[in-house]
């Protein structure tokens, strides 16, 4: 009966305060890359919590683990099977939340991708380049497996000189090439495969903030801290009339001022870091995989 | 593997010139009609147009109906009426639709601006240059 609790207790501690107090610290921001895997594997590690917790309660209570026998007129082996049949339940969730996600971002991307094309005007400068006939500063880029486009608007290219161009350019390109969507798009639906009162979108607030600082550092590699940070205040400093919709603090204001400190050399942290991220995920895989193992070593036996 | 697109893509850009055609025409315009306003400025071929304006019906940009034997295309909404579809879209910062792209940067409050001023003029004095 202990292995349960102890997974159960795992998952909690995953879905609550261990988020929580990360969202909280500043040494992620060193070790974007590092962290990234970090959350993914609290998230991974928790969903495998949760269910391996389900998988050996249900194991407990029919009797030994990995016992073929299935009585219907003993209580205890319903009760086992209705805990075994929640368990697939949330990981029909899980899949179909991913599904969802996946479907609705792709059809709401090519919807926009539509328009962007019969919309803007191409430039040559990158490749997808699409320049926007609009006022509002605006710079964006659409991620797709072929044909992703980058949206600046006409109102962003007067606010930026040539070096600040290139380096919101390189930035778009670098979320493009390392398909940082694909990681939001994760966090998005696990967001969404849990009820309301359960799931925080800590993690993926967190996850959106750390790509960013994952393409601002490929961008500051190619073309200099400033021109980047500059571009930054130039398109987010300007009052604008949707300033008002901001409603979260925005990591803007860390982007800047993690630009203008010297440039992330943390070889040590971000080792710590992949090491914590692979240990969380071994931890609830041995407890869920050795009561199975043990159970095949003793038939076999 | 992203990858953005090679090389020029002719039809994509015929898409965009298809549609200033029908935004700034009166009436639908059939194919025949459409290539004759784009063969001023371009060698193109019929089949080309009827390609693009398949293609962008399918989209759901054009709308046709039956003229005769002939399809009568327009466009299915005014051009400022997409525009400001997409800039909504673009500037939706709450919602489902958030993830489908990704922003530069979103708009910040008046104290974040005095924030991101003084980290500026940090960077600034190390490197004079700029």
């Amino acid at each position: 009966m202990i292995t349960p609790v102890l997974l159960a207790i795992l998952a909690l501690v995953l879905t609550g305060p261990a988020p929580a107090l990360l969202a909280r610290s500043d040494w992620p921001y060193r070790v974007p890359r590092a962290a990234v895997i970090l959350w993914q594997a609290i998230a991974l590690a928790a969903v495998l919590a949760a269910l391996g917790a389900g998988v050996a309660l249900s194991y407990s209570i029919a009797g030994r683990p990995g016992e073929p026998r299935f009585d219907p007129s003993s209580a205890r082996d319903l009760v086992a099977a209705a805990i075994l049949a929640m368990v697939a339940l949330v990981v029909v969730r899980l899949l179909w939340a991913i599904g969802r996600v996946a479907v609705g971002t792709r059809a709401r991307r090519k919807r926009h991708r539509d328009l962007v094309d019969v919309l803007a005007t191409p430039d040559g400068l990158i490749p997808g380049l699409r320049v926007l006939a609009e006022e509002t500063p605006l710079a964006y880029c659409l991620p797709a497996l072929r044909g992703a486009r980058v949206v600046v608007s006409v109102g962003a290219l007067e606010r930026l000189d040539d070096s600040e161009l290139k380096a919101v350019l390189a930035h778009e390109q670098a979320h493009l090439r390392a398909r940082h969507d694909l990681v939001l798009e994760e966090f998005t639906a696990l967001h969404h495969a849990f009820p309301r009162w359960v799931r925080s979108d800590v993690a993926l607030e967190q996850a959106r903030t750390l790509v960013e600082l994952l393409a601002d550092d490929d961008a500051r590699r190619r073309n200099g801290a400033g021109p980047l940070a500059r571009a930054l205040v130039a398109l987010a400093g300007s009052p604008a009339p949707e300033a008002a919709m901001a409603a979260a603090k925005s990591a803007t204001v860390l982007r800047v001022q993690r630009l203008a400190g010297p440039a992330p050399n943390e070889a040590r942290l971000s080792a710590v870091t992949y090491a914590a991220a692979a240990a969380l995920l071994i931890l609830p895989t041995i407890t869920i995989a050795a009561p199975i193992v043990r159970a095949m070593v003793d038939a076999l036996s | 593997m992203a990858s953005e697109e090679k090389g020029p893509r002719p039809l994509g850009d015929l898409e965009r010139l298809v549609m200033e055609q029908l935004w700034a025409a009166p009436a639908a315009l059939t194919v025949r009609e459409v290539h004759e306003r784009l063969a001023g400025t371009r060698e193109l071929a019929y089949t080309t147009v009827m390609t693009v304006l398949d293609r962008l019906a399918k989209k759901k940009l054009t709308e046709r109906e039956r003229d005769g034997k002939a399809w009568r295309y327009r466009a299915a909404a005014p051009r400022e009426e997409l525009a400001a579809d997409l800039m909504r879209d673009a500037l939706d910062r709450a919602g489902d639709r958030r993830e489908a792209l990704v922003r530069f940067v979103g708009q910040v409050s008046d104290e974040e601006a005095a924030l991101l001023r003084e980290a500026l003029s940090r960077l600034n004095e190390q490197e004079p240059t700029g």
